[in-house]
């Protein structure tokens, strides 16, 4: 566990005898059922409240969802199946797809041995996706799985592992959150990514923790000749976030977009950021991050470029634009660049500002109020962001931010 | 991670250095408070990410790179009227800048930052007093030292009071030698209310040396620093410029030009912490480097919880002529204060080849081209430079390398 990293958030409290690593919902089915139904009231209330149900009928491929430690529902559309694509709970993934799971689950991308919560997680995983693309399938809708911690108490340990195979194309979405309660609660879910030779893979990640959990995540992908990775994550909840999705740019003409979205309210330490590997000629990776800070809560953009030697032709851009709120919040920018190649083009760029008086001031010169206005230029703020993302998605991330903000402005 | 002690370092050796300058007993006793915190401490913090360790300074073999028996070095110090640039066995003789010297010593830096700073304190042998009287405006004041032993500590120390203002030029040189040299250079500025400071620093040690020097200075109310940092010799340095801007609208420049080659590790960094109000920085480094040389940079801009109304900007650009070269980056903001506004940006890449096509289109040598652009790289950093003697000697040396 890092202790000593620069402004890193305090992870003391967490207590891992404490954490209870393991709660079987209240169902029968392993695996999950397939009809919304079937759950529990208590189960499908809570997925009915977030609005699960409804955006599997209207915009989504595939949908998993995960209560506690387990998948409880689980459903993909024929069409997809017909082609050969999986999308089901990682337990019956280990069941049913032993020699794909055996090859990557844990081997080349996050090995146990990578870092503390890598090591537990390895050791008491539960639930979690697996999504298998074969060869130039196209899943023309997102595939979505929806985590919620219900328990006081309790840790989350899913594993995501997604197998893209050449020239296949797919975007999987995560959502999470978890009600508040006075103990603290940990998440550390594994995330790995394989892309093959010309395919694409986005993963999206809406995160609202609770602000009693402690979201430590390593995420990773390892991305073959001209195949590309896209990590959108938008940052919202939680008490302490360490999350830096990984791309390892193998094959040449690898690419890697990352797009961050950090917002720290009371109490908040969102500490995350983007690693990139280049390790191939003619590799490129974009990173554009947007964090947000207020009411003493601390952002930080922490992140890495490596260009290893040979890389040739590579090129990197990072971009990190951070807004404060007041004087009892941090905002911290710490990139690292490593460059071991000359015949690359490498730019870092970051500002950090407050929200405009003048801004605020003209737009309540045209009548809206304090709150609306610097709503309005928050909304504004994230919007490059926030358009890269599907419509369903950027809708959802708005309200979370104008949920954050209300919540303090009031 | 601590480093072990110098072979021959006693407290007799200690003593025998105060007693040599004939030292009073503060100042003697400040060495042996340095030695005895020796041990306990650390080297300075190097840049770590997973697998990797930017410099590697804990393979430093002090024992052997220091002796602390021999210290010998040609320094010449040259001022205008006015001022008083002393070493300080002069300074100390002399009741007013003694004084002076025990007001301010250690009033910016502190012996006890890290393993290099406490053995810097416990030997250094060559100290200069740069003290710019309330109102004297002074220029092109140097201070040249050309290490001639193994192992050489200085400390510099400038005061600079009220609505003083000094342009300082400061050039570290020496020969090549049989084995490799360790030279330490600890400078600090006391900047009073009002005053300007401009310290340019030069530095050519022979390449095999290792070099670490600590620039610090602390700016008072409207007080300006500007530093000059040029870096190109040595096999490797490690060289920290940093201002405190304490005082309400202090202003602080840091402008870092470093060429390496061969196998030189060039490890620069430039750090500002606003903590007064209406505060401005500016960090500029350019860097270039050929063969199998390698950079680190960490820039870091650190605004307070009541430094409101902040401007800090940074910039760094490292120019890679060599495939086997490397450059390593990390470009800092630490913001506390939202009243503030700042930005850093930093690149690395090859001489554009857009540029070279054109030159070599009206008719210029492609090696030319190359040269020329590389020398225009560094004309921001030229251009900040108010000693005329330092700015062409900086011009002549980037070329020379280039030729």
């Amino acid at each position: 566990m890092p202790t000593d990293w620069p402004g890193q958030p305090d992870l003391s409290e967490i207590d891992i005898e404490e954490i209870v690593p393991y709660i079987r919902p209240d169902i029968d089915t392993r695996g999950g059922v397939d009809d919304w139904t079937d759950l529990p009231d208590e189960i499908k209330d809570t997925f009915d409240k977030l609005g699960i149900p409804e955006a599997e009928k209207n915009a989504l491929s595939g949908v998993g969802a995960q209560y506690e430690s387990e998948i409880v529902y689980q459903n993909m559309q024929e069409q997809w199946e017909d082609k050969g694509v999986i999308f089901c709970d990682m337990d019956e993934a280990v069941q049913e797809h032993e020699e794909i799971v055996r090859e990557h689950f844990m081997t080349k991308a996050v090995p146990p041995s990578d870092n503390k919560f890598a090591a537990l997680h390895g050791a008491v995983w539960s639930g979690g996706s697996f999504v298998y693309v074969p060869e130039d399938v196209t899943v023309e809708m997102p595939v979505q799985a929806y985590f919620r911690m219900n328990s006081e108490g309790m840790g989350q340990f899913e594993h995501t592992l997604i197998v893209a195979e050449s020239g296949s194309e797919v975007h999987y979405i995560e959502g999470c959150s978890a009600p508040k309660y006075s103990e603290f609660n940990l998440h550390s879910g594994g995330v790995e990514v394989f892309v093959d030779e010309d395919a694409h893979v986005q993963y999206s990640t809406v995160q609202n923790w609770s602000t009693n959990t402690y979201n430590l995540n390593t995420k990773r992908a390892i991305v073959e000749e001209n195949g590309r990775m896209e990590w959108i994550s938008g940052s919202m909840g939680s008490k302490a976030t360490m999350l830096y999705p990984s791309s390892i740019l193998k094959g040449r003409g690898a690419s890697d977009n990352h797009i961050t979205i950090a917002f720290a309210g009371e109490g908040q330490n969102i500490d995350t950021g983007a690693k990139v590997y280049h390790n191939a000629p003619e590799t490129k990776s974009t990173i554009e991050s947007k964090s947000i800070s207020k009411d003493g809560g601390r952002t930080n953009y922490r992140g890495l470029v490596h260009i290893a030697d040979g890389a040739t032709d590579s090129s990197t851009a990072v971009e990190c634009d951070a807004l404060m709120f007041d004087n009892e919040s941090t905002s911290d920018t710490m990139p690292y660049m490593e460059i071991g190649e000359s015949s690359v083009d490498v730019a870092h760029e970051a500002t950090v500002g407050k929200i405009g008086d003048e801004d605020v001031f003209y737009l309540q010169s045209r009548g809206l109020d304090d709150d609306d206005a610097k709503q309005m230029i928050v909304s504004g703020f994230i919007e490059p962001i926030t358009e890269e993302l599907p419509i369903e998605y950027a809708v959802e991330l708005n309200r979370l931010v104008e949920l954050e903000m209300e919540g303090s402005l009031g | 991670m601590s480093a072990q002690i110098p072979a021959g370092l006693t407290e007799e050796t200690v003593e025998r250095i105060a007693d040599e300058r004939d030292e009073p007993s503060w100042l003697r006793q400040r060495r042996l408070d340095a030695l005895a915190a020796l041990p306990d401490r650390d080297l300075p913090d190097v840049i770590q990410t997973p697998g990797r360790r930017w410099t590697n300074l804990d393979e430093l073999d002090f024992e052997s790179l220091v002796d602390p028996n021999d210290q010998r070095d040609e320094t010449e110090r040259v001022g205008p009227d006015g001022v008083a640039v002393l070493s300080f066995v002069e300074a100390l003789d002399d009741d007013e800048y003694a004084a002076l010297v025990r007001e301010h010593l250690d009033s910016v830096t502190e012996p006890e930052t890290n393993y290099l700073t406490a053995l810097s304190a416990a030997l250094f042998t060559t100290g200069t007093l740069v003290y710019v009287p309330e109102g004297v405006a002074a220029e092109d004041v140097t201070i040249r030292t050309e290490a001639a032993s193994q192992s050489l500590f200085g400390h510099t120390l400038v005061v600079t009071e009220e609505s003083a203002s000094v342009t300082i030029l400061e050039q570290t040189s020496s020969d090549p030698a049989d084995d490799p040299r360790y030279v330490s250079n600890v400078v600090e500025i006391a900047a009073g209310e009002n005053s300007y400071a401009q310290y340019g620093s030069l530095q050519t040690l022979d390449e095999g040396s290792y070099h670490y020097t600590l620039k610090r200075a602390d700016a008072a109310r409207h007080a300006t620093v500007n530093w000059i940092e040029g870096n190109l010799g040595s096999r490797l340095t490690r060289s920290d410029v940093e201002t405190e801007l304490t005082g309400d609208g202090s202003e602080s420049k840091i402008v870092g030009a470093f060429f390496g080659h061969e196998d030189q590790h060039l490890d620069v960094n430039a750090r500002v912490w606003h903590h007064g109000e209406h505060t401005t920085a500016d960090l500029v480094t350019r860097g270039v480097l050929d063969d199998t040389a390698r950079s680190v940079y960490e820039g870091v801009q650190d605004v307070g919880r009541d430094a409101w109304d902040t401007n800090s900007y940074q910039r760094e650009n490292t120019l890679m002529l060599s495939d086997d070269s490397e450059a390593d980056a990390s470009p800092k903001l630490i913001i506390h204060n939202h009243d503030t506004e700042a930005s850093h940006s930093a690149t690395v890449g090859q001489v554009d080849r857009e540029d070279l096509l054109y030159m070599t289109s009206r008719g210029i040598h492609p090696r030319v081209a190359r040269n020329m652009l590389v020398e225009g790289f560094f004309v921001p950093v030229l251009e900040e430079i108010e000693v005329d003697e330092f700015r062409n000697d900086l011009r002549e040396r980037i070329a020379a390398r280039l030729r």
